[in-house]
């Protein structure tokens, strides 16, 4: 006699089975208990190489510990990498960027506690402070960028010029460059650029490091002197082509390329960007400069720094320990050297020795007073994109005004949130 | 009786499929509309209809209503124009027309990230294709910041959604023309109707269940157009292509907002229920017989 409940267990039993088949197989693979295996989720893919040679020095060090590492895309590293940790089927060890990222995730309590570990002490204590979170150390940023633009020094030597020290200045530069028919500024206005260039423009129209998180608060306004300054200031770069021809529609790549080419003399991103470069053209001699937006004696800032790349223990992981022993092992002075030298990236640990000369031109602003950037004060995502699409408003001819009075509009809305 | 539960048991997987993949997921999504979940917190809130008010209210969702119409217009119109004409030219089956149909519904099998990075290099205003070829051709005044400038970059990624699926729908109205009695056609002419009288009477009527496909399909398609966006423009500039899946993308994901993200796709499920329904129904009323 047929039976129905029988039926129904059987096939709920294989479309399980077929279900399971189907799932990725993460998490621990070891059969015998002995060997541990923890999961690595970041999305630098271009370090891989060099932390590969890394994990390996650390298994040797670790012979039970094994070191799986995952890598996702930059872009696709928001999606992903919060399912796979929330899951627990990835990310013992975890990147994460700060700002909106790092405060969604330390809100869902997902970073574990680092406070007084004893391998945060070889970091530069200034330095970490955007993994702290409520007075804990959640998570070390383990790379040091500075988001200033990049300038063509052989370009800048041809034309007698210097980094200047005013907005007036940085219009003189920029009007002798375009009269000898060189692209004064390369800008990513469709995706990067606005996003890197708001933070050295606003840096001294209103110096100070909690302005974002005071708009957020509804304690200032968008629409405030400081960021219609701003704008119009970006505008005017833009109106009297000092950026390349419709850089709205140009990205990443392209803007990239216009710099690398030497067609142009600056390109509006950051130190990251120093190592690529190079490899792309070896003939290039680059330094960064932060342009100046008030008069010379009232600039509080020479430029902006990002302590990015927050690794973090998942407060899920089954392997806890032994995932602060990577982290430990990572901020080691020599382990932190090699990632730098290797990967073009300046680090958070101190006393690393660099011998590249991107990596040393980097170091230079070390000494200098920068602030950490603004645009990772913006913890809600939306009011972050709020403020950079402004910025694209008026490259698309909004008047200044317009653009900051339609973001703030966005903002208020999620004040009442 | 036996016979039916057999029968019925045929259906299990299907329904256990349908069920697991689509059903549940719905449902789930309808409860976290509910929700002030965040996507990552174990715990949440219940906070009644207020985010499908906050949706409603959002300038950002009525920016990306707004531009999904505009989308769906201009992908629906030129799409189902251009892929019945094609259909039209080459739906006799000859080397030539088999070939050039082939060639029509190439970009249909490349993936839409693969497509959106192209055109999103043809595009380039600065090393694009498209603007130096229209310099190299002395068009220097039709040159445009295709992807760049608000006013038109919506409709720069419609078209290169109609080129790539114009092929796909091309081959829809061949097999609706392909099944047309020949006799009608021939009775036609022997009547003395001239081509556009027999496309009027004869064709366009008995295309209509294909029409239909093709439209609703379309709608639909243009509807979620998620990664052509996502690889061009990611919703900008300053929104200016946001479309409600990506709304719903960065709402979820950029901002951790999952509750708010899930009532914007309730929103956007009864927006295309409602207009799969409509389309159904005015094509319904177009249909003959023979």
């Amino acid at each position: 006699m047929f039976n129905v409940r029988n039926a129904l267990l059987a096939g709920t039993i294989a479309l399980g089975a077929m279900l399971s088949a189907c799932g990725s197989s993460g998490g621990d693979s070891s059969s015998g208990g002995k060997e541990v295996k923890i999961s690595f989720l970041h999305w630098r893919g271009e370090d891989v190489e060099a932390l590969n040679k890394i994990i390996e020095k650390f298994q040797q060090q670790n012979p039970g510990i094994k070191v799986d590492m995952q890598t996702l895309p930059s872009d696709q590293y928001q999606t992903a990498a919060a399912a796979k940790l929330t899951d627990g089927s990835a990310g013992d060890v975890f990147a994460s960027f700060p700002g909106a990222q790092f405060e969604a995730l330390s809100k869902a309590g997902q970073f574990a506690d680092l406070t007084g570990a004893d391998f945060l002490g070889r970091f530069n204590a200034d330095l970490i402070q955007p993994g702290v979170k409520d007075g804990k150390q959640l998570a070390v940023p383990y790379q040091l960028v500075y988001n200033d633009p990049i300038y063509n020094v052989k370009l800048f030597d041809k034309y007698g010029l210097t980094p200047p020290k005013d907005w007036e200045g940085f219009l003189a530069l920029c009007e002798t460059l375009k009269q000898n028919g060189v692209i004064p500024i390369a800008f990513a206005g469709a995706d990067i650029g606005p996003g890197q260039f708001m933070n050295t423009m606003v840096m001294n129209n209103e110096p100070s490091e909690d302005i974002f998180e005071k708009v957020e608060a509804g304690e200032a306004k968008l629409t405030d002197e400081w960021w219609v300054k701003t704008l119009s200031q970006i505008k005017e770069l833009n109106d009297k082509g000092y950026f390349q021809p419709d850089a709205l529609g140009t990205k990443d790549a392209a803007a990239g390329a216009l710099f690398i080419q030497e067609k142009a003399a600056m390109l509006a991103s950051g130190s990251y960007q120093l190592a690529q470069n190079a490899k792309q053209n070896p003939g290039l001699e680059q330094k960064l400069l932060a342009p100046i937006t008030v008069a010379a004696g009232e600039a509080k800032y020479e430029g902006v720094h990002t302590s990015t790349f927050l690794l973090g223990v998942n407060s899920r992981s089954k392997h806890p320990d032994e995932a602060r022993k990577f982290l430990d092992f990572l901020s080691g002075k020599e382990i932190a050297s090699e990632y730098a030298n290797a990967t073009g990236q300046n680090v958070t640990v101190k006393d690393v020795e660099y011998s590249t000369p991107e990596l040393k031109v980097a170091t230079e602003w070390s000494t200098r007073k920068t602030l950490f950037q603004p645009r990772f004060t913006i913890k809600n995502a939306d009011n972050q994109k709020a403020v950079t699409g402004s910025i694209q408003a008026v490259l698309g001819g909004s008047s200044p005004e317009e653009a900051a009075s339609e973001a703030q509009a966005a903002v208020d809305q999620n004040l009442v949130k | 009786m036996a016979r039916k539960r057999t029968l019925l048991l045929f259906l299990l997987p299907g329904v256990l499929l349908y069920g697991f993949l689509f059903l549940y997921p719905t449902a789930a999504g309808l409860f976290y509309s509910f929700t002030d979940w965040d996507g990552l917190s174990p715990s949440f809130r219940f906070v009644g209809l207020d985010n499908y008010a906050t949706s409603l209210e959002s300038l950002v969702f009525q920016k990306a209503v707004f531009n999904n119409v505009k989308f769906m217009l201009a992908v629906v119109i030129a799409q189902s124009a251009l892929s019945l004409g094609l259909a039209l030219l080459l739906a006799r089956n000859s080397r030539s027309s088999t070939a050039l149909r082939a060639l029509y519904f190439f970009p249909a099998i490349l993936s839409s990230v693969s497509v959106g990075l192209i055109w999103s290099f043809v595009y380039d205003p600065g090393i694009g294709m498209l603007n130096a070829s229209l310099r190299a051709a002395g068009l220097e005044s039709w040159t445009r910041n295709w992807i760049g400038s608000k006013d038109i970059a919506i409709y720069s990624i419609a078209f290169v959604q109609v080129w790539a699926h114009a092929g796909q729908m091309m081959i829809v109205f061949i097999a609706g023309l392909q099944s047309i009695p020949a006799e009608l056609y021939e009775s036609a002419r022997i009547e003395g109707g001239n081509r556009l009288q027999i496309f009027r009477r004869i064709t366009w009527p008995l295309l209509a269940p294909s029409a239909t496909i093709v439209v609703a399909y379309t709608t639909i398609q243009s509807f979620k157009a998620f990664d052509l966006i996502f690889v061009m423009t990611d919703g900008g500039p300053n929104h200016a292509t946001e479309i409600l899946s990506t709304y719903i993308y960065h709402t979820a994901f950029a901002s951790y907002r999952f509750g708010l993200a899930s009532a914007g796709s309730m929103l956007f499920l009864a927006v295309l229920g409602l207009l799969t329904y409509a389309q159904f129904k005015a094509l319904r009323a177009d249909r003959a017989s023979y």
